[in-house]
């Protein structure tokens, strides 16, 4: 016989004030199961609790109903009461007899009563049919993943390793730096990109608790917070990291030329190379879509200039699988392909650039050693413009958002130009400066006001080859009146868009992204670095366009939400999840795409069936995913599928008790 | 009692399925905000929305409930993310069927109601109770006991 | 004899004599002319008795699922509806396509075999109606194919012809005249599941409705545990019934069920847009998936 302990709360006066409290209590008496029912002042307060414990005690209670204030804020307070009374924690039921009844019912004591009585005859029903669970715990695995080593991803990754966990950076391509890497100057202060992201790049490798994953992708992820399994793609580089010094002889050596994607195309790598000199990790890959020796089978000219024996032409890729407790995304942006633009010649001009190429064009490092030359005939354009907003702010062919970051790089491109090519005249054609930020719209005016950048607003309707110029033909908006002028240079402000395998990165990892592949934090305001799937986290332009500043900082909070969850041994575990009947289970999947945890999948069982062993499908629940919404139990249409402690038999209870 | 004096003393009788995250929120709120509506209306708590079962909501009818309220986040604000776009597939149909079969509109219903929707749920509950009482008890889809 | 006949029975022979299945699955003349009941051949000398004719209405695929644990194969024709059936049962994973043979054969729309059993053998019997709706008269999946493919511009009278006239004269109906009409219909329900077993879209190893320790359903044949039955089942086929009519054509009780399942794949059409069950097997289920313009009626 199950004893129901049922505990009627007057909370003072505002549930004794409009519900008769000894009346319900004393009804209560007669529902079945109920062994003992009593009411108190403040069954919350210490006096509240120890009665309840001597009621489990005296009256060899065995779950317990409290009638009183809201579960959302009691629940905790009851269960650790019935804990310490020797009771499972979810032995308890609570009926909200003040938020739900006495103070929405102040006048009507009869039927307030009435109501909590039904209430709690309820809340009788329910707790009759409830079952001891246990809380268990998961291990967390004291490492950290960082998925891309742009900037928000060394961030990260420097913030968790010094506060004393181990982090491995996955970067795909052959070095750690980013977008960042490649910018010449960064708004609004204009100091030199590489001066500030280079030491943090060394500091990124020399760190001891920094493991730098280079030229390498992620595979496959299983698991859930706490503890993914995070199989790694190593490419084979060709080169021993092990052996390889970084002297750089073999790229001089090498006999093979191919344009140069750091330098946007702009100039030459060899087909063994690090992509920019200050590349770290410092060692050279063999790019063997383009190595002689791999395409036509004769060559190793660099594996006999190497001084240290380091090419390896038979390495292949290897997988490795680790265990992770904390990931985080930041595996940045790209650029918006302008050639969906007629207008603006296709992408075929070779003058009309982007901002991105402009950057390598100023860049002391760069393809023309920091002279601004044009790429069609090298000679130093003396009117460049600028359009911004291309593919952003453009429903019909572009991105509808706006991309942040290109009206301060823009205006810090104006500035470059003019502070370089003293002659030159500079034309931006915008449709709305926007520079908040600090020191951005000072900085704005100053392009304009002291470095005499001229300003057009309005669209660009074309752009034309004239002789060696560029006609650039548009309106200015504000003047009412076409615009035509003769360029040298055009530069594009193209929209930063999400990487181009961001989806299958998120499906892979397992959370959500939105329409343009960006992804999705878990709250906009108060989640912004979070993603859905616990113990996965955002930092920088991969969760939508940023800027650096606004990227370090996401990458900082990310790292603190990661060291939150790393430092601590263990994580509870709600046991409210769902769990599979499999005698019932007919394996039909039904339930698996509506659980938005990927916490459902079907397993292969065996049993014995007519003598025979056969083997079917069944649904297997993770637990560690599971959140327990419930909504996979509707789906299962034989209901193989329960939510504990919200079960169909205990809501079906909880309905016929109220119906009475 | 006799008969007449039971339906003269008649009170309607609606259940609320209400999800933990928004709308049990936004009926606390009402609580704690001291916002009055008949006390005819008993919200019972599931995690989400879409833990409602269409057959709790004929099993309810069955055992004699004059109306039955599922509500939940408004969709995009679910705590488990997609629950109630669920909810929304499900109960489209759900609602028509019912209707299909004779069940009058007023006595299924559902709504979006937030955890910051207080007064939204006071005024939704009102607003049923009133209906539901102008109509009588219900007696379709009820078991003879 | 036919030469589609002829054919089938040319076709059942070879596969069994090969050995490439154990078990033809086909109709066979039975005790009543206007009964064409299931056969299960497994002997090649025993191919002649199957037949195929004007009532050849069983929908064969749900016999698979008492084979799944044989070893070999099994070979079945299929109808239309029946393949359409077929792609559910493996949509549910409840069968294997590598494990069955389809032989198709187009339909030429069955007759009703009660109006058949009233007006006697001579008279001009009136087509099912649910082959009169029928939008998929030829197999959507077969191995062996039967004779010719229905034309097109006949499929496509017949989808035009597909109307909603039985439901929506329904919908008109005041609330208490609808509970009424529904009323009658499911007091007359018998509760013996025929309905059930037979339905291609009912694939669960364990129906709700035999769990008794959960209580979903009580005992008693009461109208109001009928009607609970009858609208669960109507919501557990939702989006899942492939319209082969074969829980009306079972029910003793002549219950129109079909004006249930009409009704749901009506709604699902008007309100997520067009979808016919059982013809992308890779496709999403109506009810597992959402879109986030769903129409929003419950502000
Ligand atoms: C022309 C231009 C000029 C700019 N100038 C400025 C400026 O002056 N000041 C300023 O504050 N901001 C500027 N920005 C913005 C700045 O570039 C970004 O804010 C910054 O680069 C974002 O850093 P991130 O780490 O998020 O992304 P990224 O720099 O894009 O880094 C992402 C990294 O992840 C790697 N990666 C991607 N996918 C994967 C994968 N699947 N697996 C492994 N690794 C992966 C990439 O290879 C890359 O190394 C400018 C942007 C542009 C386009
Ligand atoms: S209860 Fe919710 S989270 Fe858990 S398995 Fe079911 S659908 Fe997924
Ligand atoms: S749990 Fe239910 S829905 Fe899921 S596979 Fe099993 S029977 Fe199908
Ligand atoms: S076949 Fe007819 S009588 Fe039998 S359960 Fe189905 S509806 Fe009822
Ligand atoms: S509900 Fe009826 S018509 Fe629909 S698939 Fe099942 S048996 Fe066929
Ligand atoms: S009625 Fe529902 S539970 Fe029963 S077999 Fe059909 S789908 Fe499964
Ligand atoms: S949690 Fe409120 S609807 Fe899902």
């Amino acid at each position: 016989m199950k004893r129901v302990g049922v505990f009627i709360c007057h909370c003072g006066s505002n549930i004794a004030g409009a519900v008769d409290c000894e009346k319900v209590a004393e009804n209560a008496k007669s529902f079945p199961g109920v062994a003992f029912s009593t009411d108190y002042k403040y069954m919350c307060s210490e006096p509240g609790q120890e009665l309840i414990k001597k009621a489990i005690k005296d009256h060899k209670l065995d779950r317990i109903v409290v009638a009183s204030c809201s579960p959302r804020m009691h629940e905790p307070t009851f269960r650790r009461c019935l804990e310490s009374g020797g009771l499972n924690a979810y032995l308890l039921e609570m009926a909200n007899i003040r938020e739900h009844c006495s103070w929405v019912h102040p006048d009507d004591k009869e039927k307030a009563t009435w109501k909590a009585t039904e209430l709690v005859r309820m809340a009788v029903a329910k707790v009759l049919k409830n079952e001891p669970l246990q809380r268990s715990t998961i291990p967390i695995t004291k490492r950290a993943l960082v998925i891309g080593g742009g900037i928000a991803g060394i961030q990260a990754a420097l913030d968790i390793a010094n506060a004393g966990h181990i982090v491995d950076i996955v970067e795909k391509e052959p070095s750690i730096g980013g977008k960042m890497a490649q910018i010449d100057k960064t708004f609004p202060t204009l100091d030199c990109s590489a001066c500030i992201l280079t030491p943090k790049m060394v500091e990124a490798a020399n760190h001891p608790n920094i493991n730098l994953i280079t030229y390498s992708e992620i595979e496959n992820v299983e698991g859930y917070v706490g503890n993914f399994d995070v199989t790694i793609r190593k490419k084979a580089r060709s080169v021993d990291m092990t052996l390889c010094t970084g002297c750089g002889t073999c790229m001089q050596k090498c006999p093979t030329k191919v344009p140069s994607e750091f330098e946007m195309l702009m100039t030459d790598r060899r087909a063994i190379y690090t992509p920019f000199p200050q590349a770290i990790p410092n060692k050279p890959v063999i790019d063997r879509k383009n190595c002689r020796y791999f395409t036509t089978g004769k060559c190793r000219v660099c594996e006999k200039i190497c001084p240290t024996k380091a090419v390896d032409y038979t390495q292949e890729d290897e997988l490795v699988t680790q265990r992770y407790g904390a990931i985080v995304v930041a595996t940045g942006f790209d650029l918006f392909d302008h050639s969906v633009y007629g207008e603006y010649g296709y992408g075929k001009y070779k003058d009309v650039i982007t901002g991105l190429h402009f950057e390598r064009l100023i860049n002391a490092s760069g393809p023309t050693m920091g002279k601004i030359k044009r790429p069609s005939d090298g000679k130093v354009p003396k009117d460049v413009v600028f359009i911004k907003c291309v593919g952003s702010r453009d429903e019909a062919k572009g991105k509808a958002y706006c991309s942040k970051t290109c009206c301060m790089y823009t205006a810090k491109h104006a500035t470059l130009v003019r502070e370089k090519i003293k002659d030159s005249n500079v034309y931006v054609f915008y449709m709305d400066v926007r520079t908040p930020g600090k020191g951005y719209d000072e900085f704005y005016t100053r392009t304009t006001d002291q470095f005499g950048a001229k300003y057009i607003r309005g669209r660009v309707s074309k752009i034309y080859e004239k002789g060696d110029k560029l006609i650039v033909r548009g309106e200015d908006t504000l003047l009412g009146r076409p615009v035509e002028v003769e360029a040298d240079m055009v530069v594009l402000a193209t929209a930063m868009v999400a990487q181009p395998d961001a989806a299958k990165l998120a499906q892979m990892v397992g959370f959500s992204y939105d329409q343009d592949n960006f992804y999705t934090e878990a709250h906009p305001k108060l989640a912004p670095v979070e993603t859905h799937t616990a113990g996965v986290f955002l930092a920088g332009a991969c969760q939508g366009p940023k800027d650096i500043p606004e990227s370090v900082a996401q990458a900082s909070a990310a790292a603190a939400k990661a060291c939150g969850l790393l430092s601590k041994e263990e994580m509870p575990t709600e046991p409210i999840v769902s769990c599979v009947n499999e005698a019932i289970c007919a394996g039909c999947g039904m339930c698996v795409p509506v659980c938005p945890y990927k916490a459902l999948d079907l397993k292969v069982i065996q049993e014995r069936a007519h003598g025979k062993t056969i083997t079917r499908k069944v649904a297997t629940v993770n637990s560690g995913l599971c959140q327990g919404c419930g909504a996979c139990t509707v789906a299962c249409r034989s209901a193989a599928l329960n939510l504990k402690h919200f079960t169909n038999e205990q809501i079906l209870a909880e309905v016929d008790a109220l119906c009475l | 009692m006799s008969v007449k004096e039971a339906q003269a003393n008649w009170e309607p009788k609606i259940l609320v399925f209400a999800c933990n995250w928004c709308t049990y929120a936004g009926a606390d709120l009402a609580g704690l905000s001291r916002l009055q509506y008949p006390p005819n209306v008993r919200v019972l708590r599931v995690p989400c929305s879409g833990r409602v079962n269409p057959q709790f909501v004929i099993r309810a009818f069955q055992r004699g409930i004059d109306g039955v309220l599922v509500a939940g986040c408004h969709p995009g604000d679910c705590h488990y993310v997609t629950g109630n776009y669920f909810t929304r597939r499900r109960y489209l149909l759900m609602q028509r069927l019912l209707q299909y079969v004779g069940v009058d509109p007023e006595r299924f219903q559902a709504r979006w109601i937030s955890g910051s929707e207080g007064p939204k749920f006071q005024q939704v509950v009102k607003e049923i109770t009133e209906q539901i009482r102008a109509m009588g008890p219900n007696r379709k889809l009820r078991d003879a006991q | 004899m036919s030469d589609k006949v002829k054919k089938m029975q040319e076709i059942a022979r070879e596969i069994l004599e090969k050995g490439e299945a154990k078990v033809v699955i086909g109709w066979e003349k039975g005790t009543h002319w206007y009964l064409s009941p299931p056969a299960f051949i497994d002997k090649p000398e025993e191919v002649e008795r199957l037949v195929w004719d004007d009532f050849c209405h069983n929908n064969l695929s749900k016999y698979l699922k008492d084979y799944v644990n044989h070893e070999g194969k099994v070979a079945i024709f299929v109808k239309g509806c029946d393949s359409r059936a077929f792609n559910r049962l493996l949509q549910d994973k409840q069968i294997e396509r590598d494990k069955v043979i389809l032989i198709g054969i187009p339909c030429h729309g069955l007759k009703d075999q009660d109006k058949a059993k009233e007006l006697g053998e001579n008279a001009d019997i009136p087509k099912a109606k649910k082959c009169v709706e029928c939008r998929y008269p030829n197999p959507l999946v077969y191995d062996y194919f039967i004779g010719e493919e229905k034309a097109l511009d006949e499929v496509a009278a017949a989808s035009e012809a597909r109307d909603f006239s039985d439901v929506e004269a329904i919908e008109t109906l005041s609330p208490d005249e609808k509970y009424e009409f529904w009323n009658k219909q499911y007091e007359r329900c018998l509760r013996c599941y025929a309905c059930r077993n037979v339905c291609p879209a009912c694939s669960c190893r364990e129906c709700i409705f035999d769990q008794t320790r959960v209580g979903w359903i009580g005992k008693a044949n009461n109208a109001s545990e009928n009607q609970f039955f009858a609208l669960t089942r109507a919501m557990h086929v939702a989006g899942l019934c492939i319209e082969c009519g074969e829980c009306e054509r079972v029910c003793p009780m002549n219950i129109p069920i079909m004006l249930l399942n009409k009704k749901l794949i009506k709604d699902i059409n008007l309100l997520f847009g067009p979808y016919d069950a059982g013809v992308d097997v890779d496709g999403k289920l109506p009810l597992g998936h959402f879109d986030k313009n769903d129409p929003e009626e419950f502000m």
